[in-house]
């Protein structure tokens, strides 16, 4: 910044902190200028497409390890609320904006974004050309990257950024799971999202059911707790490598998996523990537990060259062919056909696994594999952008899961008749995944 | 689910003229409709009266009716053309009207014809208050508190409950006509005593005032399998109690968190289902209180709309095509996203920009109404401008409205400095309401204090202080003090170069040399529906300095580039674009790539897949200049696009840019008035004598020089405004006193005006060599009536061959003296057989749409091709001379009724926003259909109330003898009555206002009157022709200003009388073929 420019900027609300650089390990470097804590900080750099919803990306335990770019230019408009925190600290590594506000407006906010980050110690940098960064990670892939506001030598942040640590590897989620086994508490439920109290189960007499849940937390999304507890779910969160037998010992209903960060192959301390729920007790998983339930069932999975990371994403349920726009997050996801050969019988006479999943949409066809562990498993959800699995359902055992995220925060709530269907799959139903999107839409909701 | 074949054909209503709260957003939506079910295959048949849009091009569709659009019409049409389905809900509120009168008289069901993409239920459930508060009940949504009123009485009482302010809205009223804020009993007793009598149910909703709230809307999508996605968020600058048409309003939603954003998608997804649309498109608005975030329904349309057209071109969604699809069985997830090309339609567009829309006003053309904007919309077009902040789309909106702002202040201009002043300036919502706001804070207001006086939300507020803090803190700088980062830094505040030229004492030329010395360019961006996430096929861009990567497709064939109208507004509407887009499609067709430059949402010019390119850019020097430097096309066309482009001929051309078809220098030729008066006595050809005046005595020299009366107006002034006609010395006084005020610095042109002479207008195409006449127009109005609000008819109906000849040769020698290499047109008087050659314009004409529906031969392209260098010799056109074997009328139509206070009456300044066109095999059959493409109502009987001046009162006598022949009675005020009865017509005497009793104004509130003929004449009796034409505008009565039109009127009737109407289509008149 010249000294003719920031007497040009004397008196807005633009405050002046200096510059910032994102150096990419490819050797891509943008400058931008600091807007959050000040510091040097590493991690795979991706970007998130939401329009909204600033403060649930920042506070999402999932994006531990990573520098998260928010592709709409002005971040920070409606101020920060803690009511929509998904967790009680940020984990994520640093933030990239084009347009940092440090004067918002909304009759809920608390404090400014500028002053939440600064208090969390978040490096964060505006002034960047977002969408040129964001077309180069399309084209050229996630990757490390270092942000810096103390060193502006391009040279020696390259070769820093190059020595650091991938996340590809990494167990991120022992790095945000909680220390001990706890309840959740229902109590801390904000008015402001009230969700599905109407929709829940109750018994002949009409008095509303309880299960008991056990939750593992991989890095847990507080949205998803607070669906769950909604929806009739007495909830004991649990650290991420607990042992299925303690967890058994708690006579659950059901087990949930939760969302988590990085790399699912890193976290055998609990696919391992999950391989030995699976058919003993209801299990739901979202994104990461959706991918510990695939790797218990000895899938593979991929990277993603650059995830998928926003509010927009089409799945397609095959079971109803109904189209749910769905927020997502997450930068592996599984390889469909390892779970196992096709079964022509109940995959409309087709036996030949298909690359791109769209195959199945198309043909309105929800292809069930037989696998090796677990019996048959069914593909129910499909992304329509670009045809990769978004959930699948067993159907020798009581388990389903997503690889998106049905508790949104943020990003449209679609989805959320999911959390109504693992209260069915726990009361025993077999149609438990056959809800109505349009039906379940107004749940819980107040206006 | 695939389409279906059960339907082979579909009728597909258009919106009709433009008007004021219905423009060309819907030709935007109806032609890309129209355009997706031809491709699949269906049978399209189209109705619109509109010439001037795209949809209505005999090769868009199977069979296309330039028809009114009224019930009667349209049941002929299906008569005929038996279409299988009707598809409602694309012709804005005059589709669905239509369609709900068939459907409710039986004609559907009693042809077999299915409505599709959204059903008779629906729409009575989205537009009947009524049910939608019922059904948002249901919901749990809440509505605002609200009561029915069907008597003045019935409003008192339900106020009772409710308390000041309320709102009032008439039932069923296009744009929300007759509604309002009521403060007060005597505001409640008049707004709803108009209402009632407004609203065709005779009803008024009575509600809370939500004014002052923060107001949203959504725009949502539907398909038959119940899957439902939002396109799009839209959040109001200005707060509730500002129609949502006359608001600055921005894309996405600004200050909603997630949980409350989600909130309402729930809600518009529920209320879509609940209302029943079943396919399609729709629009929800809500209203969030600031302080409490109490959310509250205020309407949905279950149609396309003029928010679902700013919402496409917001994000890259075509909403109208899409809901073509889905009501023909598609489902989202079936249609592929136009612009990824490899991801469906079913998901929600991210986008990484922001979108400011504003609208654009023409209050000064309606002098003596209110311009405080209200929940009545006003605006007769808008703009929208694209940036990567609020702060950068903001100052790019403000360039753009064509209003003579450099951007949002600091341009030197409307600078307001008593503090009283300011005060009512910037709480009072009109038109300039934002500029007053900027210069609140330039003196020293806080964000806080604007806030507070306006309810505009303090995010915005901070915003433009921040504007005007980086202006001021730049202000008194010198352009050397300006290094590359402060000139980001002004760039991306949205400042134009015009703004820093201002402020730093320098020149708009100078700034942008040393801006591009510095290396201070622009980038282009890409809007692209998914914010960067996927590769993008279409080439849609936007200028921005708030970034440093620029996007752009390598060059592979010849460029050209086409410069749009901007806003629509009075004298400068539709047609303008209809010629860019035509030019457009000749030139892609003939394999050249196109560039657009245009900034108005509402029309297909800016519609990503009419050009190659499209930049969604202001029409200024500067932004034009910066997207030459990146594109450097082979051509530029200004020509074609009104004034606007038009006025960039000569600084383009001076700085290099290529300019093609008609030079500048011939432009010039025409439009400077003493050159083209040398040219015309060089080539022997009349035109009224002139003359120019600064001052009162100059001004009676001259006419005692050529003679009264005299046309008479300012010069350095466009669209006619402040023009005049003066009778006499008293009155030219008084001209010249207001002339001095309007543009004090400048002559007045003084021109002998030809009483009485018959107008024509002529376009023709010129190639240098030879000239092709496309059309004669001649005007049913007598000279002293702008030609654009003048109805006119092709071929001429009273001119002799002889005449014609004439004409053409006239308009031949005067298109190869001036160089005209594309569109010429040439406005004729005749007057005793003499022919004056009024003006020449150079460039397309308001008339080339009209004339090329009505002659088959598609001028504008032709002129595109002529520009790139084809001779008319080679396109074999029809001889320019053949006789055209039916006859099509032209008629202006008028926003008088937006405008309460604004006299009526036509004159040499255009009031008209749109056009409406009728084809018979006669004159008076095509004229009669004009008239009933406005009003929708013919008289046929009753009383006729005639008044006339007395120049008219010999004339007028057999035109009255025909309308008592015709059944009606005759009314008539003193003066007008003795010439009457002197030849022995039987007519009632009525006062004239001033005359005490029961005056004219009271019949006609009594609803005695169905017809009414009053001529003005001079000043001496406008006074109380003015309150007579208000009233009937008022009360939707027939009414005519002049005797010709009197005249084709009456013959009219009597041809219905005796043969009724035929039908028309396009397709079976000739249409040239290459």
């Amino acid at each position: 910044m010249s000294n003719a420019s920031e007497a040009l900027l004397k008196g807005t609300s633009k405050a002046v902190l200096g510059p910032a650089l994102l150096v990419l390990e490819d050797g891509t470097v943008f400058e931008g200028r600091a807007c959050g804590a000040a510091g040097e900080t590493f991690g795979e750099i991706c970007f998130n497409t939401s329009l909204e919803g600033y403060l649930e990306v920042i506070t999402d335990p999932s994006y531990a390890g990573q520098i998260i770019t928010m592709t709409y230019p002005q971040i920070g408009n409606y101020g920060v609320n803690l009511d929509d925190a998904q967790a009680s600290r940020p984990a994520l590594r640093g933030l990239i904006v084009r347009d940092m506000c440090a004067q918002p407006s909304n009759w809920r906010s608390e404090m400014t974004l500028p002053e939440f980050l600064q208090r969390e110690g978040i490096v964060a940098a505006e002034g960047i050309d977002t969408r040129a960064l964001v077309r180069h990670i399309r084209d050229h892939g996630a990757q490390r990257a270092v942000l810096s506001t103390v060193d502006t030598d391009v040279e020696g942040l390259l070769v820093k950024v190059r020595a650091s640590e991938s996340i590809v590897g990494v167990n991120l989620a022992e790095t945000v799971s909680c220390e001990q086994a706890h309840p959740f508490e229902e109590g801390a439920l904000p008015e402001s999202m009230a969700f599905a109290l109407d929709e829940q189960l109750t018994d002949g007499d009409g008095v509303p059911k309880s299960f008991r849940v056990v939750a593992y937390d991989c890095g847990a999304k507080r949205s998803i707790l607070q669906n769950l507890a909604r929806c009739g779910a007495d909830i004991t969160v649990v650290p991420w490598d607990t042992a299925a037998e303690e967890v058994l010992a708690l006579a659950p209903d059901g087990v949930f998996l939760s969302n988590g960060p990085g790399d699912p192959d890193a976290v055998a301390g609990t696919y391992q523990q999950v391989e030995k729920l699976l058919g003993q007790v209801p299990v739901f998983g979202i994104c990461l537990g959706h991918q510990m339930i695939s790797k218990a069932a000895g899938a593979q999975m991929e990277k993603l060259k650059y995830g998928h990371r926003g509010g927009n994403q089409p799945v397609m349920n095959l079971r109803t062919g109904r189209v749910e726009i769905t927020a997502q997050n997450h930068g592996f996801g599984l390889v469909f056909p390892t779970l196992g050969e096709l079964l022509p019988e109940e995959s409309g006479g087709f036996s030949e696994h298909a690359d791109d999943l769209r195959f199945w949409s198309e043909k309105g066809i929800a292809p069930v594999v037989r696998n090796p562990r677990f019996g048959r498993i069914q593909l129910t959800h499909v992304n329509l952008n670009d045809g990769t699995p978004e959930g699948i359902a067993f159907l020798d055992a009581p388990v389903f899961s997503v690889q998106y995220h049905p508790e949104a925060s943020p990003g449209p709530t679609d989805a959320h008749y999911l959390f109504t269907a693992f209260m069915r799959l726990m009361d025993g139903r077999d149609d438990y995944l056959d809800i109505d999107i349009a039906q379940d839409r107004l749940q819980g909701w107040r206006f | 689910m695939p389409k279906r074949e059960d339907i082979r054909s579909i009728l597909v209503i258009g919106s009709g003229p433009i008007v004021i709260g219905q423009a060309c957003e819907f030709d935007y939506s109806g032609a890309q409709a129209c355009k997706v079910l031809k491709a699949d295959g269906y049978r399209v048949i189209l109705v619109n009266s509109n010439p001037a849009t795209i949809m209505t091009d005999p090769e868009l569709v199977d069979r296309t009716y330039v028809e009114p659009i009224t019930p009667e019409f349209v049941e002929k049409i299906i008569e005929r053309e038996r279409p299988d389905a009707l598809l409602p809900t694309l012709g804005g509120q005059t589709g669905l009207n239509t369609a709900v009168d068939l459907a409710k008289a039986g004609v559907l069901d009693k042809y077999g014809v299915e409505m599709i993409g959204c059903d008779l239920d629906a729409i009575e459930r989205g537009e009947d208050r009524k049910l939608f508060n019922e059904c948002m009940e249901e919901l749990g949504i809440e509505t605002a508190r609200s009561g029915y009123a069907y008597s003045v009485e019935d409003a008192e009482r339900i106020v009772v409950d409710l308390g000041f302010p309320v709102v009032l809205r008439p039932s069923f009223t296009l744009g929300g006509a007759g509604g309002g804020i009521a403060h007060d009993l005597d505001e409640l007793r008049s707004i709803v005593a108009q209402g009632i009598e407004l609203s065709p149910a005779g009803e008024v909703l009575v509600e809370e005032s939500i004014e002052g709230w923060k107001e949203y809307e959504m725009e949502v999508m539907r398909d038959r399998a119940g899957n439902g996605i939002i396109i799009c968020s839209i959040e109001n600058f200005d707060p509730m109690g500002v129609h949502t048409g006359d608001s600055i309003t921005v894309a996405p939603a600004q200050t909603l968190s997630d949980v409350e954003y989600q909130r309402m998608r729930v809600a518009s997804l529920a209320i879509l289902e609940k209302i029943g649309v079943e396919t399609g498109g729709s629009n929800v608005q809500f209203a969030i209180h600031p302080e409490t975030g109490r959310m509250v329904i205020i309407e949905m349309n279950p149609r396309v709309s003029r928010s679902s057209a700013l919402a496409s071109k917001a994000t890259g969604f075509p909403i109208a095509k899409a809901a073509a699809k889905l009501a023909v069985g598609y489902t989202l997830d079936e249609i592929t996203n136009d612009i990824t090309k490899a991801t469906p339609a079913c998901f929600e567009p991210s986008i990484d920009y922001c979108v400011v829309k504003v609208p654009r006003f023409a209050f000064e053309k309606f002098q003596g109404t209110d311009d405080t904007l209200s929940t009545r919309m006003k605006a007769v077009g808008e703009i929208m401008a694209i940036g990567r902040t609020f702060e950068e789309a903001l100052g790019k909106a403000m360039r753009s409205l064509e209003n003579g702002r450099a951007g949002l202040g600091a341009d030197g201009k409307g600078e307001v400095s008593l503090e009283a002043e300011m005060a009512d300036l910037v709480s009072r919502p009109t038109a300039d309401r934002i500029f007053f706001a900027a210069e609140a804070l330039r003196h020293g207001w806080t964000a806080a204090k604007v806030s507070e006086a306006t309810r505009i939300d303090p995010w915005f507020a901070h915003r433009i202080a921040d504007m005007v803090q980086v202006q001021e803190n730049l202000r008194g700088m010198t352009l050397d003090e300006l290094d590359a980062d402060a000139l980001l830094v002004a760039k991306r505040y949205g400042l134009s170069d015009v703004q820093i030229a201002h402020l730093t004492g320098t020149a708009e030329l100078d700034v942008r040399a040393h801006r591009k010395e510095l290396g201070v360019v622009p980038s282009f961006k890409t809007v692209d529906t998914c914010a960067a996430e996927f590769a993008s096929s279409t080439s849609y861009h936007y200028k921005t300095y708030d970034a440093s990567e620029t996007e752009g497709a390598p060059r592979t064939k010849q460029r050209i580039m086409i410069l749009g109208a901007g806003p629509n507004r009075i004298g400068q509407g539709i047609e303008f674009d209809y010629c860019c887009v035509h030019a457009s499609y000749a030139l892609r067709e003939a394999g050249y790539e196109t560039i657009m430059v245009n900034c108005n949402p509402e029309t297909v010019s800016t519609d990503y897949d009419t050009s190659d390119k499209l930049y969604f850019e202001p029409l200024t020097f500067e932004d034009v200049m910066d997207i030459v430097d990146v594109e450097e096309p082979d051509g530029v066309i200004v020509t074609l696009g009104g004034q606007t482009p038009l006025k960039l001929a000569r600084p383009l051309e001076a700085q290099g840019v290529p300019i093609i078809g008609t030079s500048p220098e011939s432009i010039d030729l025409a439009e400077d008035r003493d050159r083209f008066s040398a040219i015309l006595d060089e080539l022997g050809i009349s035109y009224p004598a002139a003359g120019m005046a600064s001052t009162f005595e100059e001004a009676c020299q001259v006419a005692d020089r050529i003679g009264f009366p005299l046309l008479v107006r300012p010069s350095y002034v466009l669209g006619g405004r402040g023009m005049a006609i003066v009778y006499d010395g008293a009155q030219l006084e008084k001209f010249m006193g207001e002339a001095a005020r309007i543009s004090p610095d400048h002559p007045v042109y003084l021109d002998r005006f030809l009483e009485g002479a018959v107008e024509v207008d002529l376009d023709a195409l010129c190639d240098g060599e030879q000239v092709y006449v496309g059309g004669i127009l001649e005007h049913i109005e007598m000279a002293g009536i702008h030609s654009g609000d003048s109805a006119c008819c092709i071929p001429p109906f009273s001119l002799s061959e002889a005449v014609l000849a004439q004409l053409r040769s006239i308009a031949q020698r005067i298109a190869l003296r001036l160089g005209v290499k594309g569109l010429l047109n040439i406005q004729f008087a005749i007057k005793d057989s003499v022919i004056y050659v009024i003006e020449a314009n150079p460039r397309a004409s308001r008339t080339v749409p009209f004339i090329s529906k009505a002659t088959g031969v598609p001028l504008a392209k032709l002129a595109s091709r002529i520009m790139v260098g084809e001779s008319i010799a080679s396109f074999h056109l029809p001889p320019d001379d053949r006789r055209l074997d039916h006859f099509s009328v032209k008629e202006a139509v008028m926003p008088f009724g937006r405008f309460p206070g604004a006299d009526v009456v036509l004159g040499p300044e255009m009031k008209s926003t749109g056009e409406v066109m009728g084809i018979a095999r006669n004159f008076p059959a095509a004229y009669l259909k004009t008239q009933l493409a406005i009003s929708y109502a013919l008289p046929d009987g009753g009383v006729a109330f005639i008044s006339v001046n007395d120049r008219d009162k010999r004339a007028v006598v057999p035109i009255v003898r025909d309308i008592v022949r015709l059944g009606f009675r005759i009314l008539a005020t003193s003066g007008t009555a003795r010439a009457l009865q002197a030849v022995g017509i039987d007519c009632e005497v009525v006062d004239k206002l001033h005359e005490g009793s029961a005056s004219i104004t009271e019949r006609i509130a009594a609803g005695d009157i169905s017809f009414m003929l009053n001529t003005p004449f001079g000043s001496a009796t406008r006074g109380d022709g003015y309150e007579m034409r208000a009233a009937a505008v008022r009360h939707g009565i027939t009414y005519v200003t002049t005797l010709a039109a009197a005249q084709a009127m009456v013959a009219g009737m009597e041809v219905v009388r005796d043969s009724g109407l035929d039908i028309v289509a396009l397709q079976d008149l000739p249409q040239w073929k290459e």
